[in-house]
């Protein structure tokens, strides 16, 4: 068991951490590249940049949400984002360790706060999900990943939270660690490929909307060619 | 034409192992990411990346040779390859050296410092300026395909005849000078590499070498883009190959035998058989092969004997490089698996520009044409991520990015060093402990403990947030920190002076506050030294003076009195020999009044019978 | 004004004084051996060292500041110099890292901070800051026996050569240094054969930059000369081809 830690926190983090800086920096530049392809083809090259950066500013702080539609799912959603990235970021303990490899470290969350965080990071977490349940229209546009990612996310913060907090044995206490530091990876490793990679996406997703909407000259010929149906009747 | 893109993957894969190291190189130095040695400074990097490297680009000025220079128009179509393939080579040589070098953003000193006695020197300015002189042979190229700098173009066009002779007469230079940087070393390299013509066998050899790479780029493009071997003009090399390889033989034997160190070739020591084995595999074999008509024009013994050329070549500059002073030095050199990845890296990423090049520009007659980048194929789609990949250029740009960041990732993951592992937390000095709940510590279970007050140990240590600096998150396997790693300055195993003892009920039992004296940080420096107890045990005109109680070395088990000793009591060379030896000056046995006192549990040393010689001897009950 | 230093390996102790004040002088750090390094003394920490040989021989390992040292013939952004009063001195700021010196080194004396993102050459320095203002060398200062003693070159080769008539089969009739590879500033005498301080017993007499001079100084005649081999070699078949051309027509 130790040394499947001592490999967990060694080689199998460094594998997924970068995987996950690497992993989101590459779906940025192939956005970016993408978006740059798709500008060069259409003839209309205006975009109307300020609407655009409004939209993309309301995304990043979703303070009218709240007073608009849904404001428990909302607040919840909110509150549940900023334990998330709170939480894991400024934590003492993984500043600390972050300190031993690469010299520097930031500022620590109170350990208080971390704690409350954590909590409410776990209770909104189940909050969601029994909400995705309960919900029709929500189920109905479900799939598995959604159900799936707020247990997912739970796991490491309920570990971390036992390991910070409670008096567990030594064995119990590897075992929690263990399963802290496992699922983190896992979920490392997994951000850039599933929809959690939404957190590079979505700041991009009003430009590549707008400029979706001006298609090429021809456009029609390549969707019937793409689809394998040149020449069918549109 | 998945050929190609599998090529294209593979290649990804390794330049993204190389970017790991490369990472890990530049943010932690040479120690971790190579196995060099202050005995041997220069490793793979440099007889593979640059040596071999550079001497792997001497196509170009040959080919150019032949064709501008010798007229033979024959083989005009392969210029464009091979100038490419030269300026992707010193390219990848420069960025190779970026790696090797300890302080590489100070490679541009070269030109402004000069030391032209160094042959290190030469070959830097003449690499720096062929580079240039490549680039403006090449330049043309890509520049045809728009006319905005047709002008351009055709001014460069004019000045070809004086590019391709300055491209020659510094090749001629560079290529022979890297035989002249080891020239220096006749006392490292073997005598059977090292000669003092050493700069015309680089320079004949890389002749030859230019010849073999430029048959087997076009032998492995060819094959890659599915098209038909050139193989007359291969035979044509070949032919011309079997002249300068001749002569190489010639004058690399002739040198041996004058310089009377053929019997060293078959003396049976491993550097024989690899001297053997690289005259076999670099010269001899493919001589053979294309001395033959049949061999020559087949296409197995074409691919065969340019790459046995090419492979036992860049050996040589191997073994010259520093394989064959191993003996010398006397040191064990492996590369390690990153030093590898680098050199891999280096030459993928060079292949990935080269291969992008001939499919945008036309540095063949006929541009390859990719049949999967036709606009009618169909979209692929990634099954994991449920992502729509689009047409196959964007799929195959998404396929490589995956490989590259995969195996980037995988390169960190298992770059080996503890540097690149957390260290824990910082280290915190510890003041003096105050009340509070006390733990008994016995950690190397001897019978002396510790009372370690918790309480005050987590008030000091900045209270909530305090754990973590002893407990489980600084360390691997959920150890505690040792006392020792914060409090440096403890006493330890290798004292003279045994703290445990002292302290403790079945020792001398004394408290704390009777050594160290109160509202000072209990340490070995603050505390009474051990003649203020033990007045009666340091005999009269003593030359101890006791400073510290330490004896971490033979210095401090001899009190810090080498000088002492040496210069004063016996300055005879003769009666040195005894004063190494602690029993020169104590008893070896413990005085039996303190036998009787303490008994059996007595240890460590109680040397306290000090006879030295030129004293008075110290009598019992003194 | 060249100044040196002679080392009389009878007369060490092995005491280590040197070692000691050479790293105090400098605050060089704990030496921390690449496990698979063989060790030699010597490291980037560690600028001299004392070597023990069978039968209590302690032989003081150092930068041997060769007269015409390989080391600054071969540093291409010349970072390396040796200086009027006999120290071979780096410049870290002119360096690149490139390690020829290194490889160079017959004795294989500069080392490297391998563990060090920002790497610099290590060696001693003679303590030139100190030579310069008249003063000796930290570790000849600090020797007891006075195994180890620094002077006018000249000086100490006459001396030892004095020594070795003084006590005849005291020591071997050589003084280390004097022409080994044109001389060094760094002398020893001993009663044991010192040729494992480098890479080979026997170094000879001939200073090593005379190995590359040749190839240096035939760097111009090969340039031009391959510059007029290959115009020649152009022009005459240019003209072969002009002639065959012209007959061509005739026909």
């Amino acid at each position: 068991m130790d040394a499947l830690l001592d490999f967990a926190r060694g080689p199998l983090f460094r594998f997924s951490f970068a995987i996950l800086v690497l992993g989101l920096l590459r779906i940025l530049i192939l956005d970016i590249w993408g978006i740059i392809e798709a500008l060069r083809k259409t003839d209309d090259k205006k975009i109307p940049w300020k609407l655009v950066s409004i939209r993309t500013l309301e995304w990043f702080v979703p303070v009218r949400k709240v007073f608009s539609n849904r404001p428990i799912y909302s607040s919840l959603s909110i509150l549940f984002h900023v334990g998330l990235l709170l939480v894991p970021i400024f934590l003492y303990a993984h500043i600390s360790l972050w300190k031993g490899t690469v010299g520097f470290g930031w500022p620590a969350l109170p350990k208080l706060w971390a704690d409350i965080l954590t909590l409410l990071a776990i209770g909104t977490a189940l909050a969601l999900f029994t909400g995705r349940i309960i919900s029709k229209t929500s189920s109905f546009l479900s799939r598995k990943q959604d159900y799936l990612w707020p247990l997912i996310l739970v796991i490491p913060f309920l570990t971390g939270f036992i390991c910070a907090n409670a008096g567990v044995s030594p064995v119990l206490y590897r075992i929690c660690m263990l399963t802290h530091i496992l699922s983190a990876e896992i979920i490392f490793v997994l951000i850039p490929f599933t929809k959690i990679a939404h957190c590079i996406i979505m700041p991009l997703s009003q430009l590549v909307a707008t400029i979706a909407w001006k298609f090429p000259p021809e456009t029609d010929e390549a969707v019937c060619t793409t689809l394998n149906k040149k020449g069918a009747p549109v | 034409m998945n050929r190609v893109q599998n090529t294209k993957l593979v290649l990804w894969l390794i330049a993204g192992f190389a970017a790991a190291v490369g990472i890990t190189r530049f943010v932690f130095g040479l120690g971790v990411t190579t196995n060099l040695t202050d005995a041997t400074p220069w490793g793979l990097w440099i007889g593979f990346d640059v040596m071999g490297g550079v001497a792997l680009a001497s196509g170009g000025f040959v080919l150019t040779a032949i064709v501008y220079i010798m007229k033979r128009e024959k083989y005009h179509g392969l210029v464009r390859p091979a100038v490419l393939t030269a300026f992707l080579g010193y390219i990848a040589v420069v960025l190779g050296l970026l790696f090797d070098l300890g302080l590489p953003w100070n490679i541009w000193h070269m030109m402004i410092y000069w030391n032209p006695h160094s042959p290190l020197f030469e070959v830097g300015w003449c690499v720096m300026l062929y580079t240039t002189v490549l680039l403006l042979e090449f330049s043309p190229v890509p520049l045809e395909s728009t006319s905005r700098y047709a002008r351009v173009r055709t001014f460069l066009l004019k000045f070809r005849f004086p590019f391709v002779m300055l491209g020659i007469m510094l090749s001629t230079l560079h290529q022979s000078s890297l035989g002249s940087l080891f020239l220096i070393m006749p006392f490292k390299l073997h005598p059977l590499w090292y000669s003092n013509i050493l700069p015309i066998h680089f320079f004949l050899s890389a002749i030859a070498l230019g010849l073999m790479m430029v048959s087997l780029e076009s032998l492995v493009s060819h094959w890659l883009y599915r098209r038909k071997a050139a193989t007359h003009l291969v035979a044509g090399l070949g032919k011309a190959a079997v002249w300068v390889l001749s002569v190489y033989l010639v004058v690399k034997l002739l040198d041996i035998a004058i310089s009377g160190k053929f019997g060293l070739i078959f003396d049976g020591s491993w550097e024989s058989f690899l001297f053997i084995a690289e005259l076999l595999i670099s010269i001899i074999i493919p001589l053979l092969i294309f001395a033959v008509p049949k061999s020559r024009n087949s296409l197995a013994g074409q691919g065969i004997g340019s790459f046995m050329v090419v492979f036992g070549l860049v050996f040589n500059r191997i073994n010259v490089g520093g394989l064959t002073m191993l003996r010398a030095t006397g040191d064990v050199y492996i590369p390690s698996w990153t030093e590898f990845a680098i050199s891999a890296g280096v030459v993928s990423t060079a292949a990935l520009v080269f291969l992008f090049a001939v499919e945008k520009f036309n540095i063949w007659e006929k541009r390859p044409i990719d049949p999967q980048t036709l606009p009618d194929t169909m979209p692929s789609f990634d099954r994991a991520s449920e992502v729509w990949l689009g047409v196959p250029a964007v799929a195959a740009r998404t396929k490589y990015s995956l490989a590259f960041i995969l195996s980037l990732s995988i390169g960190f993951a298992i770059m080996p060093g503890s540097k690149i592992q957390s260290q824990g937390v910082a280290e915190v000095t510890a003041q003096k402990a105050r009340g509070g709940d006390v733990l008994f510590i016995d950690g190397n279970r001897d019978g002396y403990g510790v009372m370690f007050k918790h309480t005050d140990h987590t008030k000091r240590l900045e209270n909530a947030q305090s754990c973590v600096k002893c407990h489980h998150m600084n360390k691997p396997l959920d150890q505690q920190s040792g006392c020792y790693e914060c409090h440096r300055d403890m006493y330890s195993s290798s004292d003279v002076f045994n703290h445990d003892w002292h302290s403790d009920y079945s020792g001398s039992n004394i408290a704390c506050g009777q050594c160290h004296s109160a509202g000072e940080e209990r340490r070995a420096e603050s505390a009474k030294k051990c003649d203020a107890c033990h007045t009666d045990l340091i005999p009269e005109g003593t030359l101890i003076e006791v400073k510290s109680n330490m004896a971490s070395s033979y210095t401090d088990a001899m009190h810090s009195m080498c000088l002492d000793c040496h210069t004063q009591k016996a300055p005879e060379v003769a009666e040195r020999i005894n004063l190494t030896l602690c029993t020169t000056c104590h008893e070896a046995a413990p005085p039996d009044y303190l036998k009787s006192e303490v008994g059996e549990s007595l240890r460590g040393p109680y040397f306290n019978h000090v006879v030295i010689p030129g004293l008075p001897e110290r009598t019992e009950g003194d | 004004m060249s100044k040196a230093i002679l080392t009389d390996i009878t007369k060490c102790i092995g005491c280590l004084e040197c070692v000691k004040v050479c790293k105090n002088t400098y605050g060089l750090e704990y030496d921390v051996p690449r496990t698979w390094q063989k060790n030699d003394g010597l490291s980037a920490q560690n600028w001299t060292a004392v070597l023990q040989k069978p039968g209590k021989k302690y032989i003081r390992k150092q930068c041997r500041h060769c007269l015409e040292p390989a080391c600054v013939t071969v540093c291409p952004v010349g970072a390396l110099h040796k200086t009027a009063e006999g120290a071979v001195m780096y410049d870290s700021d002119k360096c690149l890292g490139c390690r020829y010196c290194m490889m160079a080194c017959p004795y294989g004396i500069p080392r490297y901070d391998w563990d060090k993102p920002v790497p610099y050459i290590r060696k001693c320095i003679m303590c030139y800051p100190k030579i310069k203002n008249g003063e000796q060398p930290a570790c000849t200062a600090a020797c007891p026996t006075e195994a180890t003693i620094f002077g006018e070159r000249d000086a100490l080769i006459a001396e030892a050569h004095k020594r070795i008539k003084e006590t005849p089969g005291k020591y071997i009739d050589k003084v280390w240094g004097e022409h080994e590879i044109g001389g060094t500033s760094v002398l020893y005498l001993s009663d044991i054969d010192l040729g494992f301080l480098s890479y080979q017993p026997h170094l000879g007499n001939t200073p090593l930059p005379n190995r590359t001079e040749p190839a240096m100084k035939a760097v111009p005649i090969a340039f031009a000369g391959m510059g007029g081999l290959m115009y020649g070699l152009n022009w005459i078949i240019r003209r072969r081809m002009d002639k065959q051309g012209k007959k061509e027509n005739e026909e």
